[in-house]
């Protein structure tokens, strides 16, 4: 049997672990030693790439090409994509099928971006080893729908890695407790990731892990903590120096570090170096962080309440509470946990690695060690089609053990109809439109009158929480898998495809590609200086409206050409006649900071 | 059926069944206990037959849980990841079956519905009309939901509402209860005579509409504690 390897996809650190005799490990960086590696990739215009901790650090400099959380797009469409996500990064034009990002001078999708990901792991885990590693075990939010999960084994495949499961990753948390304390009993699992929420409630009993509830928000992490703290800042600065993207990106990452001292510290300074080297200082304290993402936390109470309730027990029956995810150091997240479930959680696995320690020991199991183990999970949203008036009529209820699979009958409706059409969605809402569209297909039918055609459809999710579906006429007994295009997915051919380009076209045209990142490059100066000139026209100086004016123009023409030497050239220009004018206005931003501060202490 | 010439021959046939991988006896069993390969499910076996039950109302729930566990420990993907395809494919199947055997054993209600189905006689999805013995409590609750919509006062409103949740799952329980104890007294019986299919059937009506309603005045409940 080969070598499985577990690893924990993370939205903000990733880590990969395996099983030993004596227990799961994490397996490090082989040249640092870190032992969890940044989700972070960076595409700079040579076309090199950068992950993980270096890619971190270029998100000041290079915020648009360096993604940071992609994990929060998987499985997604362009209309997912929020107006946050798009000050954050730029996206390829389009509305239909997956989100692109654009990036290094070209469009790139999540799965394809945490590709990068697994395979710097995969290369840790083939150091660590010493020997080749293709086969994992991917650990995923428990709330993720089919098309997450999907694109989740997307992202395995174009890393040349053969996933065997997917893992829930309050399960894998849940595992790595139950195997170090023998636990029996009901166990809660809160999970507060980087960009998502999940609970679960498991039975544990004689070595199976029964998932008996889950429910969550796939839109809700300790990023998003981050976010408000910053947004203090920024709204502290003037707007010009706010919207700007290096900027912001320092100040999320400095955000992120002041919620991580306030866990242990009453108190905390931010402080932001501008491009001119002055400093902005800016104190937060635990109170009014805690007053800025109390609602946040708040909201996790309620999906709490629901997986208690579709379990069918109540708060005085969970036996252990497992917190899992940095962000449940926070102190405020501790004390609602407390308040939901009336028990201090439990911590003595570090909660950023407790999730890979599970996926390490299912590994393990899959190879065939640890034959006592099993887990059960289930679906953690609700499966269905649409049937007549747009109406959303389930198969499959969320919460169900998984594998699972539902017969249903279909026939016509009219006369010679020659196809019967179908529409698979999830979600627990009436409405079809309401809920989140997985696929269509579309099933030929010799044309017969209305009624008499029959077709069995066996829905079946696998152990992974994914959808298959299977057809059989039953007049002709033919049996057939059915070709599911999926909603926000990608297609076998264009995986197929994108595992092509990035063997033959790793050398791609250099030349078009300088050309487009010169091109993203001049539209973003040209739109902040724009801005900014509307901003603080008070802010100018006589004849510099005219200087700039200039440079504006001559860049604009340049970059409707097709010479990215030139539109560097006046880009550069444009950079040197805007300098004074920026400088400028920073220094506003900072006497109305230091004002605003002297007020504050008095 | 059970007895039946049907059922007769369906259990000569399992009983003949060999392991498609290593040619040894099967039985009904998931997995072959020679070579451990997964086995297809036999044509016209019942849910209590995936877990080794003989057809009874009565479940010992103990009982079933450490069969199921037992079940899943040899059927499930994660105990045949390293095998072929085919092997993966029943295991796959199996273990829908057993997780579906399970979930509807367990519960009461539901096994009671899936007795209706194996003996013919199906509850419908839809029972618009209001159980007689109800009618009283129906009427009430709704009484208290309109009041509800049209209160100047949430407070008290949602007081009396949630007296009515209160009363209408206390009924539930009493309900299920009864219900679990004519099992016993059906299975005594033989369990398959019209009258007690009719009965069956009637209680079980009761008891769906008393879920939905249930239901109905949880979501007012919710709707109650979240403000939009």
């Amino acid at each position: 049997m080969d070598r499985v390897v577990g690893i924990d996809l993370g939205t903000t650190n990733s880590l990969v672990a395996i099983l030993e005799d004596g227990g799961p490990r994490v397996l490090p960086d082989p040249d640092t030693g870190a032992r969890l590696l940044p989700s972070a990739v960076s595409f700079l215009p040579d076309g090199e790439v950068v992950v993980g901790e270096r890619a971190r650090q270029l998100a000041a400099e290079r915020p648009l090409d360096t993604i940071l959380s992609v994990k929060r797009f998987m499985g997604l469409g362009p209309e997912h994509v929020t107006d946050e996500d798009r000050r954050r990064y730029r996206f390829a034009e389009g509305t239909s099928g997956v989100v692109r990002f654009l990036a290094g001078g070209r469009e790139r999708t999540a799965p394809e971006v945490s590709a990068y990901v697994l395979r710097e792991l995969r290369r840790w885990a083939e150091r660590a080893l010493d020997e080749p590693v293709s086969k994992a075990v991917v650990t995923v939010p428990a709330y993720f729908n089919d098309s997450q999960r999907q694109a989740t084994k997307d992202a395995g495949r174009l890393a040349g890695l053969e996933i065997l499961r997917l893992v829930n990753e309050p399960t894998a948390a849940a595992l790595a407790y139950g195997l170090d304390k023998g636990a029996e009993g009901t166990v809660a699992v809160y999970d507060l990731g980087g960009g998502t929420f999940d609970i679960s409630i498991l039975k544990l009993r004689a070595g199976i892990f029964e998932v008996l509830a889950t429910n969550g928000d796939t839109r809700l992490g300790g990023d998003d903590l981050d976010t408000r703290i910053a947004d203090v800042l920024l709204a502290e600065l003037p707007p010009a120096l706010a919207q700007h993207p290096q900027i912001r990106s320092q100040v999320l990452a400095m955000a992120e570090r002041a919620k991580r001292a306030l866990s242990d510290q009453s108190q905390t300074e931010l402080e932001l170096v501008t491009p001119d080297g002055k400093p902005i200082r800016r104190t937060i304290r635990r109170e009014e962080f805690e007053a800025l993402v109390r609602d946040l936390v708040e909201r996790t109470t309620r999906p709490c309440r629901q997986a208690l309730k579709d379990a069918g027990v109540e708060p005085a029956d969970i036996g252990e509470v497992v917190a899992v995810g940095g962000s449940t150091r926070v102190p405020l997240v501790r004390r609602t946990m407390e308040a939901i479930f009336g028990r201090v959680p439990l911590t003595s696995i570090d909660p950023d690695e407790v999730v890979a320690l599970g996926a390490g020991i299912q590994a393990g199991i899959l190879m065939g060690g640890r034959r006592d183990m099993l887990l059960l999970d289930v679906i953690p949203l609700s499966l269905g089609i649409e049937t007549m008036g747009g109406v959303f009529t389930r198969l499959i209820d969320r919460n169900v053990t998984i594998p699972v699979s539902v017969k249903e009958n279909f026939t016509t409706a009219v006369d010679n109809q020659t196809s019967v059409d179908v529409h698979v969605l999830q979600g627990e809402r009436e409405l079809a439109s309401d809920n989140r569209s997985l696929a269509r297909f579309s099933i030929p039918i010799e044309p017969q009158p209305a009624g008499v055609p029959r077709l069995d459809m066996t829905f079946l999710v696998d152990a992974n929480g994914i959808l298959s579906v299977t057809a059989t006429d039953l007049r002709t007994g033919r049996e057939r898998t059915v070709e599911v295009k999926p909603s926000y997915g990608l297609t076998d051919e264009q995986i197929e495809q994108m595992l092509e380009e990035s063997f033959d076209h790793a050398e791609d045209d250099i030349e078009q590609r300088q050309l487009r990142e010169a091109r993203v490059d001049a539209d973003t100066i040209l739109h902040a200086t724009r801005t900014s000139l509307e901003k603080h026209a008070r802010s100018l100086e006589p004849g510099e409206a005219e200087r700039i004016g200039g440079a504006v123009a001559a860049l604009a023409a340049a970059r409707d050409g097709d010479d990215h030497l030139r539109i560097r050239e006046c880009y550069d220009e444009l950079s040197q006649a805007t300098e004074p004018f920026a400088r400028r206005i920073m220094d506003v931003a900072l006497r109305e900071a230091v004002e605003g501060r002297s007020l504050e202490e008095l | 059926m059970e007895g039946s010439s049907a059922s007769l021959m369906v259990r000569a046939e399992t009983r003949e069944r060999e392991c498609w991988h290593c040619s040894a006896r099967t039985g009904l069993a998931l997995v072959c206990g020679q070579c451990e390969a997964p086995q297809p499910l036999a044509a016209g076996v019942d849910l209590f037959a995936v877990l080794g039950l003989r057809r009874r109302l009565v479940v010992d729930p103990d009982d079933l849980e450490r069969r199921y566990h037992e079940a899943s420990r040899v059927v499930h993907p994660d105990r045949h990841q390293t095998a072929g395809e085919r092997d993966r494919t029943f295991s796959l199947a199996a273990s829908a079956a057993v997780n579906r055997a399970y979930r509807t054993l367990r519960d009461p209600i539901a096994r009671g519905r899936y007795w209706l189905e194996l003996h013919g006689s199906p509850l419908g999805e839809r029972n618009n009309q209001v159980p007689p013995a109800l009618a009283e409590l129906v009427f009430e609750t709704q009484e208290h939901l309109a009041e509800l919509r049209g209160a100047s006062d949430p407070g008290a409103a949602r007081e009396s509402i949630e007296t009515a949740y209160a009363d209408i799952d206390a009924r539930l329980r009493a309900l299920v209860a009864e219900l679990e104890a004519r099992y016993a007294v059906w299975d005594a019986a033989g369990g398959e005579t019209s009258d007690a299919l009719a009965e069956l059937k009637r209680r079980l009506s009761e008891i769906a509409y008393l879920n939905t309603l249930r239901d109905d005045v949880d979501e007012t409940l919710d709707a109650l504690r979240t403000p939009s």
